[in-house]
């Protein structure tokens, strides 16, 4: 049975390979899609800048976006272990939990 | 490793700002096709303004007309008169450059 | 109505915010507590919500990268990592979500991009709700508590040692892991989750952990950390690529963070009360309900689609939280008590 759930797991993985390979057969024109941010309609300056950014120089937007994710992932980990630590809570026995 | 890890991200951030905010402002329009020129790569468009409602999911015409050079742009979907489109573009001198060419009317992102 | 929509400056689209930070919420409540991903709810969530196919593949991919730099900070040191596997593995898997990332944008060139992924995704939450039904029905057999992750590794399965015997050069020894094979061994298993990674928007460990137990040969341990280490990796340059393929909400990526980090709190310190193995059926039934949602989604019936996947994982929310609060008023109770006691004597 595990076995067979592994095999099933196994395919699973071929899937987002085969798939395109299934739809090409099926045909269809190719066009690239471009998006363009409307910077008219946004109000808020920093919103603003990363819109404008996305327009005209889509690395530095890529740059900033991996950044500022990253920064921000850092700084909620160390706000929330700050928080949890004064609920007066023992964490310390809890298990190892990953994604 | 948290020590390198924090050098890391303290080098990523100094690159950014090194990295000269050269982001001249690009200005944005949308509107009506009205003329594709091949040979000479320009865009001619009806500009349409922001107000979007039911009847006018793109906005408004406002009347104006106005030539784009796409040589050079990051073109989507390529533009036919009658499609409505986005452009992104810098104005040198008395032309405007478009930089991204959104084919909005074609690509209606909300069906994908 | 319109303070309910919040506008994304990119997709230009008014996305209904409470739905956003639910499902960030969501994800790290169900994430933190049952301990594996909750990533696979927010492609389709964010789908539903509104947002294009490719832009709801690349917001995901960044918000791991933002959560796993979260799970990152806790371990800092990262306790079990092989290096040596996980730079060989990086290999694989940047390559791997650069491959699966092109035949997303391949897709929506050819504007076919939202149905395939749906119904991959179908396939995909199909097999996890398959296996946490198994899991269950398999502890209600033995009649067994404890935790289910625990027990990878521990049966016989020995794939790996078969694999072990391919000898393309190069070869490779891992120390920490204490094994030697060929370094296409490795590479190849973190391609493949790579791929699956960057199509679906999602970190891989789901497929990697296994992969690194049973194909690669590598100990529990150093699976997990080892894995960790390529789920963050695989986050910040899915976010890197999607970005710069111009596919990324970072609005969303913030408001789904601020939701995804209060709820992994609440969800890990939940585990700390929670008996028994019913929940995993509620896990269950909230991947199926996930799945439903899809394909509503799929044949338009988008209302429905948004109510029942909000709807599954607000109750399983509700419910996780619940436990985290009553265990924890119940446990300063006692801490209160005892304190008490103490100072009387």
């Amino acid at each position: 049975m595990k076995r067979w759930m592994r095999r099933v797991l196994g395919a699973a993985g071929l899937l987002p390979v085969a798939a395109p390979s299934l739809v090409w057969a099926a045909g269809g024109k190719a066009s690239q899609l471009v998006v363009v941010a409307d910077t008219r309609v946004i109000q808020n300056a920093a919103l603003k800048y990363f819109a404008d950014l996305y327009n005209t120089n889509i690395w530095l937007f890529a740059v900033w976006a991996v950044v500022l994710t990253a920064v921000y992932g850092c700084f909620l980990g160390l706000l929330m272990d700050f928080i949890m630590a004064r609920t007066g809570l023992d964490l310390k026995s809890r298990k190892i939990v990953e994604h | 490793m948290k020590r390198l890890f924090g050098l890391w991200v303290l080098f990523f951030a100094l690159s950014c700002l090194v990295v000269p905010a050269a982001s001249q402002a690009a200005e944005v329009a949308q509107g009506k096709v009205i003329a594709v020129d091949a040979a000479a790569k320009t865009l001619t468009i009806e500009e349409f303004d922001t107000n979007i409602s039911h009847e006018n999911p793109y906005g408004r015409p406002t009347g104006i007309t106005s030539v784009y050079r796409t040589e050079g742009a990051l073109v989507g979907i390529p533009p036919e008169p009658g499609d409505v489109v986005r452009i992104a573009y810098e104005t040198k001198g008395s032309e405007r450059i478009a930089i991204r060419v959104m084919n909005v009317s074609k690509q209606d992102l909300r069906g994908k | 109505m319109d303070w309910l929509y919040l506008h994304m400056p990119i997709a230009g689209m008014d996305i209904f915010w409470p739905g956003l930070v639910l499902i960030g919420f969501a994800v790290g409540v169900i994430g933190g507590f049952f301990g594996m991903g909750g990533a696979w709810m927010v492609t389709p969530g964010l789908n539903i919500l509104g947002f294009p196919m490719a832009f709801a593949i690349g917001t995901d991919i960044a918000h791991i990268a933002g959560k796993s730099m979260v799970s990152t900070m806790r371990h800092s040191k990262f306790g079990n990592v092989d290096y040596k596997l996980g730079i060989v593995m990086l290999v694989g898997t940047m390559v791997g979500i650069e491959c699966g990332a092109q035949i997303v944008m391949f897709l929506e060139r050819i504007g076919r991009v939202g149905s395939v992924v749906r119904w991959v995704y179908v396939v995909f939450l199909a097999l996890i709700a398959f296996m946490v039904f198994y899991d269950y029905f398999k502890a209600v057999q033995k009649k067994r508590a404890g935790i289910v992750e625990g027990e990878k590794g521990t049966e016989g399965i020995t794939w790996y040692k078969t694999l072990h015997k391919i000898r393309i050069p190069p070869m490779m020894h891992f120390k920490a892991a204490g094994f030697t094979c060929s370094a296409w061994l490795p590479i190849m298993v973190s391609f493949a989750t790579g791929v699956l990674a960057g199509f679906l928007g999602i970190g891989g460990g789901l497929l990697r952990m296994p992969a690194l137990v049973y194909l690669v040969g590598c100990p529990t341990h150093i699976a997990v950390g080892t894995d960790l280490f390529e789920v963050m990796v695989s986050g910040l340059y899915g976010a890197f690529t999607y970005s710069l393929k111009g596919r990324i909400e970072l609005v969303a990526v913030f408001v789904m963070l601020t939701g995804a980090a209060i709820g992994a709190q609440i969800g890990t310190v939940a585990t700390k009360y929670s008996k028994g193995y019913g929940i995993r059926v509620a896990f269950g039934c909230a991947v199926v309900a996930c799945m439903v949602s899809i394909i509503l989604k799929q044949y338009k019936y988008n209302a429905a689609a948004a109510v029942i996947i909000l709807g599954a994982i607000g109750i399983i929310c509700a419910y996780i939280m619940a436990v985290m609060f009553k265990g924890a008023a119940q446990e300063l109770r006692e801490k209160k008590a005892r304190e008490q006691a103490q100072a009387s004597f």
